[in-house]
């Protein structure tokens, strides 16, 4: 058994949110991720799907310190990341570092691919200038794009080749852990294969751990070895590929899955579909009880009233869902 | 059945400072009354600007009709005067956009925006059209309608809002509606509901469909019939089960096989090495040439003919595929 990487307990990311100016009321707050936890083994790959609003993005943001986590733990091989502060901090965040959805943002215009991948080696290591170049080129083959892209800057790129430079940026740290959030959907179908398979090869090549944000459960079954499915800021349901696709036992998992279209016409025009009513709901005012109770086809009257928690299915911990009608069997 | 709408070897370039950039360059195809044709392709493929420029909703210049015939009911679009072309856009030709974001006005209720096609092309009154407003939210799924119409956009969540698009390109019961990727910015459980409002209003209404989407499972669900379109050309059309069963096109072949699929374990994906091709700077051939597994000489020189597989199931290639 691989080692834990990542333990993330209870983790919180409440934003307060003031109507109007001059307010002077109860501010609201919205639990955009409300009580995580879950490990990461080594070389592990985790996707985290959920539909826009779901806290996906917030949770991965925490994780890497981009927005300040109201509460809650990341232990980073025992070390609590969050309660870090300058220099110890400094130290530790090569170790975890991220990749982001548009390769068209995230890329400074006015810089070359060269200065864009010395940046952070600079910032965090004493490098002579010829062991730095050696490093970048080492990446640059990592990523598959040639040595006279140095010279290049990020417009002359498209968005496939783009998304390397991002990659390879977010791996020139030698990190343990990364966090792709999004990572294909700015992509052409023909383009997002191409990003896959690398990002599956260089996580194989480097027993890279990593957190896999994505709405394309698609794309998520294809590159994850387990799957957490988020709804209103709360884990639902987290277990291994195999068995979220197989027989997810949540509601909102199995509507999730029915409602991604299969390209072949056969079998797409007869699928039954677990029917969901309306949207997801505002996290300002989320739901009573379970939250999903106002979408879900097999709500009694008890989910209005009590939160469920995260319970073993089959008895295996590694397979969890959080709801009171679910077969745990 | 006579096609509502006939597409013909219909050309249009943008001249822009560096160079012409030809986004639809010699497409033909054909849809028949009620039915759903869906336009796969991916980013720069033609599939929206083709229907945005003969229904002249594009600048022009830099926008240039080169050539070629669209047919509406046997009437040239391309030939209409203004005046014309207006009588029949929005009103028997209507359109859904990607954006629901976008493409309401902030400033203005939705009912208001609504009811606009009924003033303007069936001449109801005010109260009337409000009416009927009211009807039509009702009829995709908008919970008390009455109170919806007197909201603002920034009201609505975004599959709301796609549903208020479709009430409002509906309201003067279109004979085609062009759908340009109308559930890309949604939520699939969200985007399930919105396809099965827009096969349900299909049914009762039998209107016919153009379905533009880059998303091959949408139109595994939808379409009747198909049209792959790649760099402006179209590359292959056919019946869905010709296209996803029998495809006989190199690019619609690999698309299909690099897409990630729910309902299977895959391994490793196959790619479609290189990336699409700058539309200002294509080789006179085809333009798939460089990503192509099965190119040959002739293919960097010269553009292939159609050729017929099976009757409606046609293909731009040169290649021999197994069948």
């Amino acid at each position: 058994m691989n080692p834990t990487v990542v333990k993330i307990s209870d983790l919180k990311v409440h934003y307060p949110i003031r109507k109007g100016f001059f307010s002077f009321g109860k501010p609201q707050t919205l639990k955009a991720v409300d009580g995580i936890s879950f490990e990461l083994k080594e070389g592990e790959i985790l996707g985290l799907v959920g539909e826009s609003g779901c806290g996906k993005s917030s949770l991965g943001r925490a994780i890497i310190r981009l927005v300040d986590a109201t509460s809650g733990k990341v232990d980073i091989q025992g070390i609590d990341f969050l309660a870090l502060k300058g220099k110890a901090l400094k130290a530790k965040r090569p170790q975890i570092q991220m990749i982001f959805q548009d390769p068209y943002a995230s890329l400074d215009p006015r810089m070359t691919v060269f200065d864009i991948l010395a940046e952070p080696v600079k910032a965090h290591m004493k490098l002579s200038s010829k062991e730095l170049e050696e490093r970048i080129k080492k990446y640059l083959e990592l990523v598959n794009l040639p040595v006279k892209a140095l010279k290049k800057y990020p417009h002359e790129f498209s968005g496939g080749q783009r998304q390397r430079i991002c990659i390879a940026r977010a791996l020139i740290l030698e990190p343990k852990i990364v966090v792709a959030d999004e990572p294909v959907s700015a992509l052409d179908v023909s383009v997002q294969a191409q990003i896959l398979n690398l990002l599956k090869d260089i996580q194989q090549k480097l027993n890279l751990t990593m957190i896999f944000i994505s709405h394309n459960l698609s794309v998520v079954k294809y590159i994850s070895d387990r799957i957490a499915v988020m709804y209103l800021g709360k884990i639902v349901e987290i277990g291994s590929r195999q068995d979220i696709f197989a027989s997810p036992r949540h509601p909102y998992t199995q509507a999730l899955i029915s409602a991604v279209p299969i390209p072949d016409p056969k079998t797409e025009r007869n699928r039954v579909r677990v029917p969901l009513i309306g949207e997801i709901p505002s996290p300002i005012n989320p739901p009573s009880g379970c939250t999903f109770h106002t979408r879900c086809p097999f709500a009694v009257a008890h989910c209005k009233e009590a939160i469920p928690r995260l319970e073993n299915v089959a008895q295996n911990p590694a397979w969890q869902v959080s709801c009171w009608e679910a077969n745990l069997v | 059945m006579k096609p509502i709408l006939e597409i013909k070897n219909f050309q249009a370039h943008f001249h822009t400072r560096r160079g012409i950039v030809k986004a639809v360059d010699d497409i033909s195809y054909q849809i028949l009354p009620g039915e759903t044709l869906g336009i796969v392709g991916e980013s720069g493929s033609g599939k929206s600007v083709s229907q945005l420029s003969y229904l002249r909703l594009l600048p022009s210049p830099p926008l240039k009709i080169v050539g070629g015939e669209v047919l509406f009911h046997g009437k040239d679009l391309l030939k209409m005067t203004a005046e014309e072309l207006r009588q029949v856009r929005g009103n028997k030709i209507s359109m859904i956009f990607q954006e629901p974001m976008t493409s309401l006005n902030p400033y203005m209720k939705v009912g208001t925006q609504l009811i606009e096609p009924l003033l303007i092309h069936r001449g109801h009154s005010q109260e009337e059209a409000w009416k009927k407003g009211i009807l039509e939210l009702k009829r995709v799924g908008i919970s008390d309608p009455e109170k919806a119409m007197s909201k603002y956009p920034h009201e609505f969540s975004g599959g709301m809002r796609q549903r208020v698009m479709i009430a409002m390109a509906l309201t003067t019961d279109p004979e085609l509606l062009i759908a340009d990727e109308p559930t890309t910015a949604l939520d699939v459980t969200v985007q399930a509901q919105i396809l099965d409002i827009l096969k349900n209003i299909q049914k009762q209404t039998k209107m016919a469909i153009l379905l533009i989407t880059h998303d091959l499972g949408v139109i595994a669900g939808l379409a009747d019939h198909v049209v792959v379109m790649y760099a402006g050309r179209v590359f292959e059309k056919g019946t869905a089960a010709d296209i996803f069963e029998k495809s006989q096109h190199p690019y619609s072949r690999a698309l299909l096989k690099s897409t990630p699929r729910i309902d299977a374990i895959q391994t490793q994906l196959p790619v479609i090495a290189g990336t699409i091709p700058d539309l200002s700077k294509l080789p006179p051939g085809c333009p798939f040439y460089d990503r192509c597994e099965n190119r040959m000489d002739i293919c960097r020189s010269v553009f292939p003919p159609k050729k017929a597989i099976d009757p409606g199931h046609e293909t731009y290639c040169y290649a021999e595929m197994s069948r």
